[in-house]
Formats: structure tokens, sequence, C-alpha cells
């Protein structure tokens, strides 16, 4: 066993108490390339991030080559050989090709930069790595797969022996990732240790060597490529033991026989170019409708073209038989649906209003008369879902930016149930809260749909799915792959499904490479 | 974004020096004003014009005082001779040929509309074709206004200079295409006589503030808490102005006016009441004012008039410009005397194009005549339309 | 460490005591500089005259803070001011009564302000491109509607604007005051207030709450269009002309000045009434102090420099604990 170029050992971060890592020990490999697994929120960043600066441990070690290491930034990192590739390529698009390659660190010719030789360098070193690209065009001319094969490139030629790569093909066509994959597989050959972030697994199974599994801020496992099934590894990302999964069935107990009602919410055929390709959920009164599948795979994106907030290219949606019309969240509203968004901080809280103001926000046409806002109805209604909700806070006028996550879950939460809607749209309803919060969320979401709410629920976490749905739909890179209902919702029938669509997808590449 | 305002008119050169105003005489013209009336003065005021050509002068090419008899509305002219045949500018047949007219600033001050409508007025009497353009106080503009005047076949550029430099590139483009350039209000310096530049014609604001404080002096009897309203900070027509008044008071000996009060009024109507509303409080013995241009002063007496003290024998007024405003002022009570800045450069500036291409030469300076204005004649100007 | 952590916990609160409380010291301080140090000061006098020239400081500072309460700002105020002056003097001189060329002139003002809001709100442009765009348009509007020059005007009314008083207020500063006291009531009591916060706090959170956020953004720009305008007809009347060259010249930067001073964040999201009425006195009485004391146009320019300065580094978010 040789000495590892990088050793991260029980590396331990937290963020104003709450925990972003925990006792994650990870080691790279010169000429090894290490992929780095997880849903959102489960560490990734956070761990790349302390290796490159970004972040200081709060307990742990980082050792470059058995020696330890602390840097203080980003760029004391790179001037130790850890070179870092995001989504977004960070360099200067309005610079030729050339100038970007050399950025930071120019030859000069009496003084000045000596541009012959700086495209005749970058030209020679890009064509090694078969790229193909004119040196002197800016960069931003050039296609987003390029552009991060220039940016890798470069990294590689400052004497990068770490090339840490961030979901680099988020954004790429499939013949772009082809591409990059090649360059991957050449840098391996020069002896680089890497470290691919993604969340795509046939990428992960085609180019990596070793596999770590972060969730919630902990390992779940590391280990070599071929020991893994992709089966296993779905389950290890979305929350469960493969072992322990083949034991456990449903176990929502008693579900409810749910009346043949007409539907609440009727959503059929949501198509969005590149994002959502013919996804149908219907939801009757009392039913619990789970979104499932893999970070990516177009869960929260049916949410939001249900709710109006993302526009689509085609699609019926229908609330009690009405098609609904104008593709905006004030519309869809108005028409009963109500949606918890994924994104707390981004996209629900304002942090400066107080609790009250937070809770009373959505529903202020009702709370309003002549354009006055009543208090006493805003404190009677804040009142009513801070008693129901059980929010703990000193008082209503608290900023809701000073209380815990499940407590802000709760005010969000509040927010939408004094709309009084029809359908509730539930992204991450119990993401980055407490046991106990979270606990009281999910009973709260039970309760609601025996009285009669239609309900769309999403959650990384596939037990949460299975034990609090009524029936679930299967979602892989936006489409549609099944329907589960009744005894059929397991986490075992779901990674099933996810699995054996990704197995045939990455059966039809090898086909292709084959073909070649 | 204060618009420069004004600058022009001529001296009665007879006195002193002569401080030929542009925007960036080099240095400063407060020291150019301090040279040339602190030796003068220290003699005897007659005889400063004695032979001395004024730096400013020399600045602008010109190089001695010329003793010729003088057209009306000029008060100085400065040798050497200038004739557009020696720039191998051939001459202009007014009856077919253009000219143009280059405006610096954007007509929206009585002074910038006066100057343009002069130019305008005088051509039109001339039966000459000019053209006319607006720089909106963009020195790039102007070269640009002015080489496209020159494209469209003019044959000689009026023009209002923004800056006294900064117009190399339009002067270089003239002179290739042997066009002639006439400068007027500000001028250009750092030229030889007649070399680079045909005849310039100007004023001298250091004379205004000298008149100014003379017309104080005669309005207060010698005694008096002065208020000074300072024009915009950083132009050089605000530093003349000063220099010239506060000399002048000392130079005839007038201790007993005491400035206690000197604050920027920015050449504008409103900023000129607030000071003076805020003035009032500070300092309510103040009983006169003198104001660096009309507006200010103008802007003073909305200030004196809320507070009920309007009316010469309350407060004495003096100001600088001759516009139709400050002139009524007068004739009201309100104003003791008002200093013109002449804008009409149209006719002379105009004469001396014709001589310079067509006739014998033109004095390479000419230094325009300001009138004054005062209860003894205020009603006339106006009716005369004299007071723009 | 346990020192370090109080220490920087008082740090934080002083920080935050300064942000919201800051106005009313720094006015106490020169008042009382004032009183000590300039000759006629303490006097009903002084007091009227603050205020006869305030107001129209204060009237466009409402307008801003709301704008800067939705995150925005808006460049254009001192050219709509030079606007409704021109249209004011357009309309007197072609002899209609005062009362509709004012409503004219008020018109006129909340017309660009919905076509700054509809720029920023519906076209998406940033509101410090899309108003400089107006602040540069603007003049040169008002330029042209009156010809270019200065134009007097001789109204009885403008007098009572001028030098009317009740119980020894000046008229516009009891109209200054019921306006602050209007734009306070809008923000605390009504929905739109709320949705003007929301936005300002969290424009993607508040497209998901429902809020109609454009037609919020519209409505606030429409107001300070309108204000600016009233704060035009004013400074109109204070100088009994109107002349759009100068008239509102920098104003924009004055209340933005007053409004941040004030305790509203730049941010949006906070929006402070009457720290925005104090931090505009203070504003005005700083300018009289100066010029009281006979202080050099440039050293007046270096302390006002100085205090926007001193308010935006107070008001600069707070740093977040990552």
């Amino acid at each position: 066993m040789t000495t590892p170029v990088l050793a991260v050992t029980s590396a331990s971060k937290r963020f104003a108490g709450v925990r972003a890592l925990e006792d994650v020990s990870i080691e790279l490999h010169a000429g090894s390339v290490h992929a780095l697994v997880g849903e959102n929120g489960a560490g990734k960043s956070t761990l790349i991030k302390l290796i490159t600066g970004v972040y200081q441990l709060d307990s742990g070690s980082v050792r470059l080559r058995g020696e330890e290491v602390a840097f203080d930034s980003p760029r004391s990192a790179q001037r130790a050989g850890i070179a870092t590739i995001y989504q977004e390529v960070h360099l200067a698009p309005q610079l030729s090709v050339a100038r970007n390659f050399f950025l930071g660190r120019e030859p000069t010719r009496f003084g000045s930069l000596d541009l012959k030789r700086m495209n005749r360098n970058s030209a020679e070193a890009l064509r090694r790595y078969g790229i193909v690209a004119d040196v002197k065009r800016p960069l931003g001319e050039l296609g987003l797969g390029i552009q991060q094969m220039v940016a890798i490139a470069r990294a590689v030629e400052t004497d990068a022996s770490v090339v840490i790569m961030d979901e680099p093909t988020s954004s790429l066509e499939p013949r772009e990732v082809d591409l990059l994959l090649d360059l991957v597989a050449q840098l391996k050959a020069k002896d680089v240790a890497i470290v691919y972030v993604s969340h795509k697994l046939d990428e992960v199974f085609r180019a990596c060597d070793t596999i770590t599994v972060l969730r919630d801020g902990k390992l779940v496992s590391t280990g070599p490529t071929s020991e893994l099934t992709r089966r296993q590894l779905i389950s290890r990302m979305l929350g469960r033991d493969a072992a322990e999964l083949d034991e456990s069935g449903r176990t929502r107990l008693g579900r409810r026989e749910l009346e043949d009602g007409e539907p609440v919410l009727r959503a059929e055929h949501l198509n969005r170019r590149l994002i959502l390709e013919d996804v149908s959920v219907v939801v009757r009164p009392g039913e619990v409708v789970g979104l499932a599948g893999l970070l990516g795979s177009g869960r929260s994106e049916t949410a939001k073209a249900i709710f109006g907030a993302l526009p689509l290219d085609s699609g019926d949606i229908s609330v009690d038989g009405k098609p609904l019309t104008h593709q905006t969240p004030a519309s869809r509203i108005r028409q009963g649906v109500a949606m918890l968004p994924e994104d707390r901080k981004a996209e629900g809280l304002i942090p400066d209003m107080s609790i009250r103001d937070n809770i009373g926000l959505a529903a202020l046409p009702q709370l309003t008369r002549s354009g006055l806002v009543s208090r006493k109805r805003v404190d009677d209604i804040v009142k009513t879902f801070m008693t129901r909700l059980r929010i703990k806070a000193a008082s209503p006028l608290q900023r809701v930016s000073e209380l815990s996550g499940g407590n802000q879950q709760k005010v969000l939460l509040a927010r939408l149930l004094c709309l009084n809607p029809r359908v509730l749209l539930l992204d991450e309803p119990t993401r980055g809260i407490d046991v106990g919060a979270k606990a009281e969320v999910q009973a709260l979401v039970a309760e609601l749909a025996e009285k009669g709410m239609a309900v769309v629920l999403i959650s990384s976490e596939l037990e949460e799915v299975v034990e609090g749905s009524d029936s679930v739909v299967v979602l892989r890179d936006g489409a549609q792959l099944g329907r589960l209902v009744g005894d059929d919702i397991t986490e075992d029938k779901i990674m099933d499904l996810i699995a054996d669509a990704a197995s045939e997808q990455i059966e039809a590449s090898e086909q292709i490479e084959a073909e070649k | 974004m204060k618009a420069r305002r004004r600058i022009t008119v001529a001296a009665t050169a007879a006195a002193a020096a002569v401080a030929l105003t542009a925007c960036s005489t080099g240095s400063n013209s407060g020291s150019t004003s301090d040279d040339s009336s602190a030796a003068p003065v220290a003699t005897a005021l007659g005889s400063a014009n004695a032979g001395g050509v004024p730096a400013a002068i020399t600045a602008a090419g010109g190089t001695e005082l010329l003793t010729t008899a003088k057209p009306d509305g000029v008060s100085a002219q400065y040798g050497p001779m200038c004739k557009g045949s020696d720039l191998g500018i051939a001459k202009i047949d007014f009856t077919k040929d253009t000219i143009g007219w280059a405006q610096s600033e954007k007509e929206a001050n009585p002074f910038r509309i006066a100057s343009t409508k002069s130019q305008i007025e005088a051509a039109k009497a001339k039966g000459w074709k000019l053209l006319t353009t607006n720089a909106q106080s963009n020195v790039q503009q102007e070269n640009t206004d002015i080489k496209g005047m020159i494209d469209k076949g003019a044959k000689a550029i009026i023009f209002s200079p923004i800056n006294s430099t900064g117009l190399g590139d339009a002067i270089a483009y003239a002179k290739s295409k042997k066009v002639a350039m006439i400068p007027v209000d500000r001028n250009i310096t750092g030229v030889q006589g007649c070399k680079d530049v045909g005849p310039q014609l100007g004023s001298d604001f250091v004379e205004q503030g000298r008149r100014a404080a003379d017309a104080m002096i005669k309005a207060t009897g010698g005694k008096a808490k002065l208020a000074i309203l300072l024009g915009a900070t950083g132009v050089n027509v605000t530093d003349d102005r000063t220099a010239g008044f506060l000399d002048q008071l000392k130079a005839k000996n007038a201790s007993g006016i005491e400035v206690v009060f000197q604050q920027t009024g920015d050449f504008t109507r409103e900023k000129g009441k607030s000071v003076t509303e805020t003035m009032l409080r500070a300092h309510p013995d103040v009983n006169a004012i003198y104001a660096e241009n009309d507006e200010m002063g103008l802007g003073a007496l909305a200030a004196l008039d809320d507070a009920g003290k309007s009316g010469t024998k309350n407060v004495h007024i003096v100001s600088i410009d001759g516009t139709k405003g400050a002139v009524q002022a007068i004739v009201d009570g309100n104003f003791d005397a008002v200093i013109e800045s002449n804008p009409a450069f149209g006719p002379a500036s105009q004469a001396a194009l014709e001589a310079y291409v067509n006739g014998d030469g033109a004095p390479a300076v000419t230094i325009t005549t300001d009138n004054q204005y005062d209860s003894s004649n205020a009603a006339e100007a106006l009716s005369s339309g004299k007071a723009y | 460490m346990t020192t370090l952590a109080a220490n920087l916990r008082d740090r934080t609160a002083i920080a935050a005591w300064t942000r919201e409380h800051g106005v009313y010291l720094a006015l106490l301080v020169l008042v009382v500089f004032n009183a000590i140090a300039t000759p006629n000061f303490l006097t009903v006098d002084t007091v009227q005259l603050l205020f006869s020239q305030v107001p129209p400081v204060i009237i466009v500072s409402l307008g801003m803070a709301l704008v800067i309460g939705t995150g925005g700002v808006d460049l254009s105020v001192g050219s709509i001011m030079a606007i409704a002056s021109a249209v004011l003097a357009k309309f007197v001189t072609g002899g209609s009564p005062i009362g509709v060329a004012m409503l004219a002139a008020v018109a006129a003002g909340l017309l660009v302000g919905v076509f700054n809001g509809l720029v920023v709100a519906i076209a998406r442009v940033q509101p410090i491109v899309a108003t400089l765009g107006v602040l540069v348009a603007g003049r040169g509007i008002a330029l042209v509607i009156t010809g270019g020059a200065l134009v007097e005007l001789f109204v009885p009314v403008f007098k009572d604007i001028r030098l009317g008083k009740f119980l020894g207020i000046p008229y516009v500063m009891i109209v200054a005051a019921l306006l602050a006291v209007a734009v306070s009531f809008l923000v605390r009591r009504t929905a739109f207030g709320y949705r003007l916060l929301a936005v300002g706090g969290n424009r993607r959170a508040s497209v998901l709450a429902g809020l109609p956020v454009r037609r919020t953004l519209v409505v606030v720009y429409a107001i300070s269009g309108t204000l600016a305008a009233v704060a035009g007809v004013i400074a109109t009347a204070r100088l009994r002309a109107s002349d759009p060259s100068y008239i509102g010249l920098l104003m924009e930067l004055t209340a933005i000045t007053a409004v941040v001073v004030g305790g509203t964040s730049l941010t949006g999201g906070r929006v402070r009434i009457l720290g925005t009425v104090t931090g505009a006195i203070l504003i005005q009485l700083l300018e009289t102090t100066l010029v009281s004391h006979n202080a050099p146009d440039s050293v007046a320019r270096m302390v006002e420099a100085l205090i926007i300065i001193a308010a935006v580094y107070i008001q600069r978010p707070a740093r977040s604990s990552r």
C-alpha cells in the first residue's frame, strides 16, 4: 500500500452549532480517481472546502504526502498543488485561451507579456491532452466543456498533484462529458490524485476507482468501485443499508384505504425541455404522493412546475377539476396550491422580518381590509398556528432568522397552512432540522392528509418517502420511471427502479463505446 | 456637474493689466491677477498701461498694445496683426461660402443664449450663411463639432472654447484645411500670435471684479458689513472676480468695508438664496452683498425679500453679468449696480474675421467693452435691449 | 476566550445600537455644537429657517427610503424635481390655474416614477442603471420643456408656500411631516408595506409566497417619483422660479445619505421613517452649520463625503458567522 498523496483523518466541522461534517476520513492516492457521492447536505462540499482551505477544521487533520497541513486560503492550497475545478469555470472569459492557460504565471519578455510563447506553449499543452481549441480566441467563446477542460489542463500544468472536480459535468452535453472523462483518464495516467464529485452514477462507475458515500455529514462507506453494485450505492446514498433493506418492507402502519374520489390535483404530461419529460402526478383527497429519485432527478422541478414557479413547455394541471392557467405562484396560491420550497433560507424566509410577519405574508389578501392589515386577525392566526405547530420562540415579534432550523421550517409551514390550501407541495420538509422537530413535522403531514388535503412529499431520505406516502412516483433524469402503490412501496423497489434505469443507460453507453 | 458659466467681457484696459482669462491659464489666475494688480496699484493705476503686456495676453499670442483707433465695442487691442494669407487661408466669398459657430455649453443661461443669438443675428444682418453646433460642455464633442463643420465646407469657424487647451485636435485640422479659426470669450493659450489660430476676442474678469468693488464703495459710501457670494469652486472666473474685487478694496483703502462672510453660491439662484438665508441668521448685520453673477444676486434678493429686507436702503447688492433680471432689480431699487459681462461677440468677431481673411488683418487679441449699469442707465438698458 | 466572546458581543451590540440610534445622537451633537459655536443659533428664527429649507429633502428622502427598502435605489429623483418644476412653469406661463399646474407637475413625477418601476420590475433592469438613465435624460427633458432658461414665476400662492406658517411652523414642514406620517403608516399598517419589506428582504421568497412583486415595485417607484415631484413644486415656490438646470441637482445623493444615515439598510428589507426624517434634518443642519461658519466649499464637500462613508460603514451588513 502506497502512502496516500492526501489523507483526511477524522475531519469534523460545525456551523453555528449545526453539524456539517463529523469524523470523516478519506485517502487519495496517486493515479486514482476517488468519487465523492451523496445527496444535498451530505457534506461533500464542506469536505472539499476543508481540504482547499476555504474552511478551517474544527478537529481532525489533513496530511499532504504524510505532512500535516492547514491551508488558510484556497490560494495556499493551490500553491501546494491542490487544484479545484468548479461547475462554473473560474477563469476570465474575455481573455484568450492562452492568456487563461497562463493566468497568474505569465511568461514575460523584456518586462512585457510574451504572447508568442504563451500561444505556442498553451497550444502544445492542450494538444497533449487531446483538446482542440484555437488558443487565441477568448475563452468565453468556446463551449463549456472545452472551457472546463482548459481549466483542468491549466491546473495540471501548474504541477497539481491533487485535482478536485466538483460536479464538472453538470452543465455539459453528453459528447463533452465523454471528452472530459477521457481527460480524467489521462490525468490518472500522469499519477495525479483525483477527487470526482458527482451525482451522476453512470459517470462515477465509468471513471472512478474508489467511491466514498457521505450522508448527513457522516461517512457511510468507502471502498473500491468494483466491490459495489449500483443498487448498493443508491441505497447507501438514500439512507438504508442494503442488508437492512432486504428485511424492511412497508413501514407505515395502517395505510389508509382511500376512497376513489375525484383527484384533487391532476398534473399530467408535464414537459420542460431538458428538465422534465412527461411527468404525471395525480393526488386524491387525503392522499400523500411521494416523489422519489436522486438529486437532479426532477423531483423538485416537478413540484415547482405544479406551483407555477417553473414555466412548462406543455402539461395539464387542474385542481378539483378546474384547469390552472397562469403559470405564477400567486395565481396557484389563489387556486389552492401551496408549496414549501426546498431551500428554506433562499426561497422561503424573509430573514429580517418577525415570525409574525413571515407567517402572515402569503395570507395577506385574506387578512387585509381595503389595504389595511388587520392586526388582530394576524395576531389571532399567528397565535393559533404557533400553538398548533408548537413554534418555540420568545415572542411572535422575534426575528425569524434567530430561530432554530426546525422552528423556521414550522414558520414556513404555518405560512402555507393559514392559506388553507387544497394541495400542499412539500419539498424536503424535514431537511436540516433536529429529530424531535422532524417527527412533529411528519406527524403534521399525516394529519393534514387525513383531513382531506392532497399532499405531494419530496425527500432525499427514502425512508421518509416510503413511510409517509400512499403512492410514490419514481423519477430519474426528469423522466418518470414508474409509480408504486400500496404494498409495492418499499425502499427496495424504488431503488431497483432507479438502479435498473441507471444500468440500462450505462449498458447503452458501453455499447456505443464498443461500436466505436 | 455645475455647468461652468460665463466668461467674457472686456476690460476698459486703460487700467493696469488685463488678465485675459482662460480656463487653464496654467497655474492659476489668482496669481496672475496678483502680479498684474499688485505692482501697478502700488504706483498708480493710471500708469500701468505704459507699454507692458499682461501675461494672459502674451499667453494668447498678443505681444504689444496697439494704439491705433479702436472700433466701437472694443476697449483694447494687442498686436501683432494677423492675416489669413500668412497661413495660406484663401479669401472668403461670404455671399456664397458658409462659416461655422461652435458654442461650448448648452444654451440654458442668459449668457450662452445671448452669445449664440449675437452670432446668429450678426450673420443674418450681413447675409452670411452660418452653421451652428453646441458641445454641451464636452471638449471632445467640441473637437468633433468643429471638424464636422469644416468637413461640411465651412471656410471659417468662430468658436467659444470650453477650455483654453484641449482643442488642439480641431485647431490642427483647421490649419491643415486652411480654415480660419476665431476664438471668442475664453481664449486659446500657449499659442504664438497669429500662427496657430486667428484673432482672438475676449474679456477681463479681474477688471470686472475691480469695477464691482468701485461700485460697491460708491453705493455704501465706503462703509459696510459685506458678504460675498462666490462663484463655483475651482473656476477661473470665480478666482478672478474675487481677486479683482478684494484688490480694489485694498487699493482704494476702503477699510470701512468689512468682509464678514464668503461662501460659494455655485453661480445658481437656488444656492444663492439658501446661502443668503443662512447667512442672514448668523450675520444679521450684513448690509451689502457682492454676488459674482446675477443669478446668485437674484437668489440673495429672493432671500432678502422673504426676510423683509429687500431694497438698497436695507442691503446693497452689486453683481456681475448684466442680465435683464438683474438690471430690472436696479430699476426696482433692489440692486445698486451690475457690471456687464458682454456676451455679444457676434459683430466684433465677424468684423475681425472679415478683416483677417479679406482685409488688412486683425489684432491678435481684442478685449471687448463691458457696460456698467446703475440707476442712471438701467431703465434705458432694458428698453433698448442692451441688457440680455 | 470568554472575554473575547463578550467583547465581540459588545461590539456587535454597539454596532446595532449605532445603526438604529446613531442619527439621533449625531443630530444632538450638531445642535449642541451650534448652540455653543454659532451666533444667534438658539432662536425661533433658526428653527423656522431650517424647517423651511429642509422639507424638499425630507419629502424626496421618504420616497427614497421606500425604494431602498425594496433593495433598489432611485437616482432619478433630482431630475424628476426638475421635470416637475418645468411642467409647473409651462402650465403657469400658459395661463393655467395654479392648482391645475401643480397637479400636472405632480402627475408628471408619478408618470416618470411608473416608468422607472416598469423598467425595474418588468424589464428587470437593475435599479441603479434604470434610474441613472432617467437621471441623465430627465434633466434634458426638463430643459426642453422650459426652453432651457430659468423662468421666473409670479404666483401669489408661492408666497404662502414660502412664508406661510401655522402656529409658527412653516406650512411646507407641516406638509413634510404629514407625508412622513402617511408613509410610515403605509409601511407599518398596510399590506403594501408588508410586501415592500418582503420584496426587499428576499425577492425570490416573496415570489414563492405569491406576493405581487412586480406590482409592488412599480408602486414603490411611482411613490418615489410623485414625492420627488412634490419636492420639485416646493423648491420652485421657494425660488419663485423654475430653474431646470439646477433644481434638485445632486438631490439623489443627499436623499440616499439621509435614508442610510437614518438606519435604513441599503440591502433592503428594513425601512426607518423617523430615522430618515432625522437624517434629512441632520444633513440640512450640517450644511447650514458649514455655511454659517464660512467653511470653504472644499471642506464642506469633504465633511459631506465623510458622513456618507461613516453612514454606509455603519449600515454595512453584519458579517455572517461563516
